[in-house]
């Protein structure tokens, strides 16, 4: 290469590296800003801060992120990659990673030490307050559609998560088996999938099943009579925007991709004509993560898993419910406002199965504050 | 070349030390108004790929503006803390917004607060103080302020 | 700071190549300085032990080199030097991994042996011990002459582009550069060159097989298919990570004028585990050679007494890598393979076998060590034998295809297939630099900048070496 062509090459390298945060620091000039890497000179050099430090510098950077977009989309349109976070199965089903590891990584002791203490330790409190304790693990989408996720499954998963249900049972938890119910269910009928094509959860036909065999359970182990509420279901469709879908970026309307439409029936009072709604003295508290969020808070509001428990059960209930905090976060708010404990008779506690190894915060085992009295008063 | 380098490096340090502009939200959102000093960061923020949470920090307050809070440290719980203030707004959380960039112990911000924390925010909090009693602050506006 | 990162190419790389080639005179003391910025950047108090470190070797290699000293004087003051530079890598590599084992031991008498203790390990703390005992051995043995002044050995102990993960450079090697060096548009143009490929290939491949082989050694019981996929994208995760590191650090050199040694010579490529050995790693394994292997004794005394210097050397070599039994094993493994070859002789069967079976057979034994290297411990490493054999026991195994195949990893784990077994290492292929390379290279960069952004933190295996 002769040299004037060398001089342009490194002429080009040396504009590459050095125009970009050139152009950061006149962006952030104009818009009145403080250059963010002047930012460095602020802070107390310690490992924390420089990474830090980085993390926002690559952040605020005005060439990374849609260039960091375009790659994404790139990937998934050139090669059908969905990233380190998505994983993309057969027929345009997405998985949670995470959903899947938690299926083929080593499990961490049988069941898990933490969550197998904390859930004994929470029924040992709740029962020194009179109130029984309903375990309900959600499969995952990965344990119940396999085959969606690849070729190569197994036909049917051996989730880690059912020998923590035995165990649990011989320890005298009771728990509900919704693995089977899916299942089952699954051979039953062909149609309509269980769980959602672009997101990590169940439809509302899934939630409605779920609901209605755990309602029955409730009402067969005669920890509460059945109330005096009828409801009546009224069919609806949703358009959902998957969270799976969000996370890869589809959100965006020019996009098009991460939507699909849900059949669901909300549930309405039928001496009212009103949706359900959560009643804060109700003998029931659910407590639970975003499968019992999804069609109940969101669209179409009133048709996910709480409002259809209530109606088998004749009865609203209270609920508290935290995004991925199934197995900590739901029980520290429970015990920052432990008002929601007075009266209540049962607890139903939904976790995804996957936190039973990477639930958020762990399996901390979460003091409830002193109990009052038993409740003795007769349910209404 | 070397005449160009320190301009550049003195009208850069000139935007470092440049006076932050007033800012309306500061003093009239929520019902407190706070200087107070970010004491610590009590761990790795917590991922935020599928779910937004918030995480609870300890400040220690310098000035109350507005409102009433209790001299000493208090806890303060911000929405989705891996965000620049100004971009973690969504949907789930209502306004909040503000200035600062990001979280390092050692910092002084001008906060408007909200009490308690999960009146404001019905998400996922983490909570690394859970056994300490007291309120939890819902930060709604979080300025960078100098020390 | 990691070469691949947007801290480090937009703001650390134009910023030092400017000044340093603004400055009139002062370019050591500035690379010096920058340097200690670098290594500063992961953990601030790390650089207080890489200057204690060469203050040791700076005082010890004067006197050593000093013609006034007596014979007795230079060997304590070498002495003192081995002791140090040892004593700093063996308390902050191997302290845990002693009290751990001292203490399993002593328990089954009751006792406790060693306090345990947090020891934070230094990154880089192999590279930058070896390169400093190398000066004060090399100043005794009259081989190199001892530094002018303590900038000089300071430059090149620090001197960011190999500091962190080498190669590893002797200072004769860069003495003569140090003091005198020339700047030139051709050695600047080859440097951003190599830099762009080892970027290029840090990013492109080796990040994206590192990925896949993560979810496969994770995985409780891989299938036979999935755990000969995910070894073979560990083989090329490690190859193309710690050679694209060699690319970009001898680039790196070249930009500021210096020439860094290559470190790897297609090593997939060996016929045999000794010829990996000469093409793998070769800084380390002349390294070892030079300073180990030949003051044992080398090959002269006797074939028993070679084949236990050959497994010597590798244990050493192994136990270098990381405070853990995986690493003594897997060096133990190839100084056994070693000593087995020259056993065997250049006249056996093995050599009878067409070159394609020789170089398969080798690959096949360098991919059982990777095994060993890769698993965190032997019960691991266990199970991921009996997978690739066929034998692992998880029902729930077949799931872990939907994660490791996609057209992207296949198509990344084919390019990966074949560059490693090409027979002309990248920093060959740019010796002759030409418009179609370079065009070649540029869009090559362009997308590894782009993938970077993508990518969470991702520090260079070696790293932690």
């Amino acid at each position: 290469m002769k040299s004037g062509w060398r001089q342009a090459q490194i002429g080009i390298f040396l504009a590459a590296i050095a125009v970009p945060p050139l152009v950061q620091t006149g962006i952030e000039v104009a818009s009145g800003r403080t250059p963010q890497v002047l930012s460095l000179l602020r802070i107390r050099p310690s490992e924390a801060n420089l990474r830090a430090f980085e993390r926002e510098l690559e952040e605020a950077s005005w060439l990374a992120g849609p260039v960091r977009r375009a790659v994404q989309d790139a990937w998934w349109r050139g090669f059908g990659y969905a990233g380190d976070q998505v994983a993309a199965g057969r027929d345009g089903w997405l998985f949670y990673r995470q959903d899947v590891r938690y299926l083929v990584e080593p499990a961490g002791g049988d069941p898990p030490r933490d969550a197998w203490r904390a859930i004994l330790d929470f029924r040992d409190q709740l029962a020194a307050r009179g109130i029984a304790l309903l375990v309900c693990p959600a499969p995952s989408k990965a344990s119940i559609y396999p085959e969606r996720l690849t070729r190569h499954a197994p036909r049917k998963v051996v989730s880690p998560t059912l020998d923590t249900l035995r165990r649990l049972r011989e320890a005298g938890v009771e728990t509900m088996d919704w693995f089977r119910l899916f299942q089952d269910a699954r051979q039953r009928r062909s149609g309509e999938p269980h769980y959602l094509r672009l997101d990590t959860h169940w439809t509302a036909e899934t939630a409605r099943l779920a609901a209605e065999a755990t309602g029955r359970r409730v009402l067969e182990l005669g920890w509460l009579p059945g109330g005096m509420v009828d409801y009546h279901l009224r069919p609806v469709h949703v358009s959902r925007s998957g969270d799976l879908a969000r996370m890869l970026g589809w959100e965006h309307p020019a996009v098009g991709l991460g939507r699909e439409t849900v059949a669901c029936h909300q549930v309405v009072r039928s001496d009212t004509g009103e949706r359900y709604q959560d009643d804060p003295a109700s003998p029931v508290l659910v407590l639970g993560d975003s499968f019992l969020q999804v069609f109940q808070a969101d669209e179409p509001l009133a048709a996910g898993w709480i409002a259809q428990l209530a109606r088998v059960l004749r009865r609203p209930v209270t609920s508290l419910v935290r995004n991925g905090g199934g197995a900590t976060l739901v029980r520290q708010e429970l015990s920052r406002r432990p008002a929601l404990l007075t009266g209540k008779r049962v607890v139903i506690w939904e976790f995804a199965e996957r936190d039973l190894r990477f639930g958020m915060e762990g399996w901390q085992r979460v003091t409830l504050p002193p109990a009052g009295p038993l409740p003795s008063a007769p349910i209404p | 070349m070397r005449a160009l380098v320190a301009p550049m490096c003195l009208a850069l340090a000139a935007c470092a030390t440049a006076p932050a502009p007033a800012d309306p939200e500061l003093s009239s959102l929520g019902k407190h108004e706070v200087t107070a000093e970010l004491v610590e960061i009590p761990g790795p923020f917590p991922a935020n790929d599928l779910y937004n949470y918030a995480f609870v920090f300890k400040y220690r307050v310098r000035q109350v503006h507005r409102g009433s809070v209790p001299a000493g440290e208090i806890l303060v719980g911000h929405y989705n803390p891996r965000k620049a203030r100004a971009a973690a707004a969504d949907e789930e959380s209502g306004k909040i917004g503000g200035r600062l960039e990001q979280f390092r112990a050692g910092d002084v911000h001008r906060m408007a607060l909200e009490e308690p924390l999960d009146h404001h925010w019905i998400g996922g909090i983490i909570d690394k103080y859970f056994e300490q009693k007291g309120t939890r602050y819902w930060a709604v506006w979080t300025n960078p302020a100098s020390r | 700071m990691v070469f691949t990162s947007h801290v480090f190419l937009f703001y650390y790389l134009p910023l030092v190549l400017l000044i340093y080639y603004l400055l009139p005179r002062g370019r050591n003391a500035f690379l010096t300085a920058a340097s200690y910025v670098f290594y500063g950047w992961w953990e601030p108090w790390f650089v207080l032990l890489m200057l204690a470190s060469t203050i040791l070797d700076f005082v010890c290699g004067g006197i050593i080199g000093n013609p006034a000293s007596s014979p007795a004087r230079r060997k304590s003051a070498l002495l003192a030097a081995i002791c140090g530079d040892l004593g700093l890598l063996a308390f902050f590599k191997y302290y845990t991994f002693t009290a751990e084992n001292l203490n399993r031991l002593a328990g089954v008498f009751g006792m406790n042996a060693l306090p345990a203790l947090e020891v934070v390990l230094p990154i880089g703390i192999s590279f930058y011990t070896f390169e400093s005992l190398s000066y004060t051995i090399d100043v005794y043995r009259g081989t190199a002459k001892p530094a002018r002044t303590f900038s000089d050995i300071s430059c090149f102990v620090s001197l960011f582009p190999h500091l962190v993960a080498g190669p590893i450079v002797r200072y004769n090697v860069l003495a003569e550069q140090i003091a005198r060096r020339d700047h030139t548009w051709e050695k600047f143009s080859y440097g951003v060159a190599l830099f762009m490929a080892g970027f290029a290939k840090k990013i492109l491949l080796a990040n994206p097989m590192g990925a896949v082989a993560d979810e496969i050694f994770g995985a409780a019981s891989p299938r036979a298919l999935e755990a000969w996929f995910g070894v073979t994208a560990y083989a090329f995760q490690i190859y193309f990570d710690f050679s694209g590191y060699s690319d970009m650090a001898i680039g790196l050199g070249r930009m500021f004028g210096f020439l860094i040694p290559i470190n790897f010579a297609s090593p997939y490529r060996s016929e045999s585990i000794t010829e990996f050995w000469r093409r793998w790693h070769i800084s380390l394994s002349t390294w070892l050679r030079d300073y180990l292997y030949i003051p044992l004794g080398g090959n002269r005394r006797g074939s028993r007494r070679t084949y236990l210097n050959l497994a010597l050397v590798m244990l050493l070599g192994g136990l270098w890598h990381g405070a853990n039994w995986t690493f003594v094993a897997w060096g133990a493994y190839h100084g056994a393979l070693l000593a087995f070859e020259r056993w065997m002789g250049k006249t056996s069967a093995y050599w009878f076998l067409p070159l394609w079976g020789r170089r398969g057979v080798t690959f096949l034994l360098v991919l059982f060590s990777w095994v060993l290297f890769r698993a965190p411990d032997f019960a691991h490493a266990q199970r991921f034998f009996a997978s690739l054999f066929g034998l692992g026991g998880d029902p729930n195994a077949g799931l872990l295809a939907g994660l490791v195949y996609s057209p992207y990893t296949l198509a990344v784990f084919a390019l990966s297939a074949w560059f490693a077994f090409q027979k002309t290492e990248i920093y060959e292929w740019l010796d002759e630099l030409t418009w179609p390379k370079a065009a070649v290279l540029a869009p090559a960069f362009a997308a590894a900048v782009a993938v970077m952004w993508t990518q969470a933190f991702n520090p260079f295996l070696y790293y932690q070496f």
